[in-house]
């Protein structure tokens, strides 16, 4: 048990410190100049020391990345299992789910501002937008590739279309289904921040960095970035928890106690 | 009685006839193994006695219902177990219960006393991916069992288990079998199998697929590995081997 919590606790922390050292003996090394990049140290005092002007900056991000998560999660579902169980809108709708990705995300931002305004909505809508493919793609898979002995093993118990699809091919669309929500959740943050870029009128995190950069603080620039990234490996995490949470016979070989129905 | 009868029942795919008419009639409580080589018309036959597909022609009946396209009345396990990775033992021996109902606190008893009586009690709560084929074999046939069909059809359910793991299946399911009073339609590709289980041996062939023998089992049981080298055996062994064999030339 300790040593499981030492591999998958430990060996990240250690790659985490390992970058960190690159990155110093990287810019000592090579006498970077400070304008172009701090040390890792000056990076992260920058973040400390406008914490408070910082926080409710990064507030705003995690709203957009989690609304826009959660609205892309659902309508990829939603999506997926339509595509799965209507083959005809499935020939419909699945060239214009691969039309809707091949739009560059920034040209999507100026219209979106035009339509929606500068709200937390158009975030909201790109976080949305390039979280649900993975999730309509994965689903669809998974349901397409239940096991028909399966189904026809339900179809002889007498089970209903509806029964079938709670007790057999939701849970065995798991997998994939949690492989498109952990794709949508590392590319979550980077919608936000896109959205934040072009639809911002007031304070946000990307307009932040902006100003740094152009203040040419290059330390706060470096450590906006690693904030951003901060939130997007945490949401990732998160999505991995609930994963193992809900997955349990993926690593265990008997089950919790607990765990009845 | 008469639980199952088949009259006339054909099926085509396409161009194939996969099952030629063909009539049968199967004795409450009796087991009755049918042999043939792969692609004669075996499965088809039970997915049209399980509902799953709807004959061409002719009638199922069961205990004189007829059934045709309809599903609900077997039990029904084949080589694959399909058991579900999500649940434990317990759970999918209560599988049929949960697609049907709910999965009352009998239910949940009564798989545990199955469970225990045939040598998986300390498995309950495992999850399936942990168990040794066999033994996944027997929570298949479990699952099978809490059904209280009386009709089970079982489409070679250890056709991929090595010889030795086989031997005690076949054991082990006569054991089940006598206990539970159950009817067992039993398809197996292996004659030494079909003799050793059944009290009647049906011989397929292939295209179209058809019956084309249907010896009564005269050993006597309990079976046991001595049953495989008695005369009466190896007589009855013959006699299908020259059937299968003939259709092979
Ligand atoms: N769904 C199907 N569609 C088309 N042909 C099928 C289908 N199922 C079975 N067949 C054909 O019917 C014949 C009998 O198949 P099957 O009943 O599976 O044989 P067995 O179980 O004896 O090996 C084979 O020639 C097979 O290719
Ligand atoms: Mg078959």
């Amino acid at each position: 048990m300790t040593r499981k919590i030492l591999r998958n606790v430990g060996v990240p922390i250690l790659s985490f410190v390992l970058l960190l050292l690159v990155w110093q003996w990287i810019v000592v090394g090579f006498h970077v100049a400070s304008y172009i990049a701090p040390r890792p140290r000056q990076a992260f005092l920058a973040v400390t020391q406008n914490w408070s002007a910082l926080w409710p900056l990064i507030l705003g991000t995690i709203r957009e990345t989690v609304y826009g998560f959660f609205v892309g999660a659902a309508l990829g579902l939603s999506l997926g299992v339509i595509m799965a169980k209507v083959p005809v809108l499935q020939r419909i709708v699945y060239p214009v789910l691969v039309l809707s990705q091949a739009v560059p995300i920034i040209a999507l931002a100026a219209p979106l501002v035009l339509i929606l305004g500068f709200s937390v909505t158009p975030k909201v809508v790109i976080v949305a937008w390039i979280v649900f493919f993975p999730v309509t793609v994965n689903v669809l898979d998974g349901l397409t590739h239940v096991d028909k002995d399966l189904l026809n093993l339900a179809r002889v118990y007498g089970a209903s279309r509806w029964r079938t699809f709670i007790h057999i091919e939701i849970p065995a669309t798991a997998t994939p289904l949690f492989s498109g929500l952990k794709i949508g959740a590392t590319y979550a943050v980077t919608g936000a921040i896109i959205g934040e870029l072009a639809a911002s009128d007031g304070a946000s995190l990307a307009l932040y960095q902006e100003h740094a950069n152009a203040n040419l603080n290059t330390a706060a620039v470096y450590g906006t970035t690693m904030v951003m990234t901060a939130i997007g490996i945490t949401w990732f995490l998160l999505v991995v928890g609930v994963e193992v949470f809900a997955t349990p016979w993926q690593r265990r070989t008997v089950a919790r106690r607990w765990r009845r129905r | 009685m008469t639980l199952l009868e088949l009259r006339d029942v054909a099926k085509t795919f396409g161009d194939t006839i996969a099952l030629s008419p063909t009539s049968l009639a199967i004795e409450e409580g009796s087991f009755v193994a049918i042999v043939g080589p792969s692609g004669c018309g075996k499965s088809t036959m039970f997915n049209v006695i399980a509902g799953l597909l709807t004959p061409d022609g002719g009638d199922v009946l069961v205990k004189g219902e007829r059934v045709n396209g309809t599903t609900g009345h077997v039990g029904y396990m084949l080589q694959k177990d399909l058991l579900v990775p999500w649940r434990t033992v317990e759970d999918n021996i209560t599988m049929a219960k949960r697609l049907t109902g709910r999965v009352s606190a009998a239910d949940r008893e009564e798989a545990r006393a199955v469970a225990r009586q045939y040598g998986l009690g300390d498995f309950l709560r495992h999850y399936p991916t942990a168990l040794s084929g066999g033994m996944r074999q027997r929570v298949a046939f479990m699952r099978t069992l809490v059904t209280h069909q009386t009709l089970l059809l079982l489409d070679e359910p250890f056709g991929a288990l090595d010889a030795q793991t086989r031997l005690e299946m076949q054991q082990w399911l006569l054991q089940v079998w006598r206990d539970t009073g159950r009817t067992v339609l039993f398809i197996t590709h292996d004659v030494d199998e079909s003799i050793f289980l059944s009290d009647r041996v049906i011989v397929m062939s292939p295209r179209p697929g058809r019956v084309v023998a249907d010896f009564a089992n005269p050993l006597p049981r309990p079976r046991t590995v001595d049953t495989l080298i008695e005369p009466a055996f190896i007589d009855l062994k013959t006699k299908v081997m020259r059937l299968l064999h003939r259709e092979d030339a």
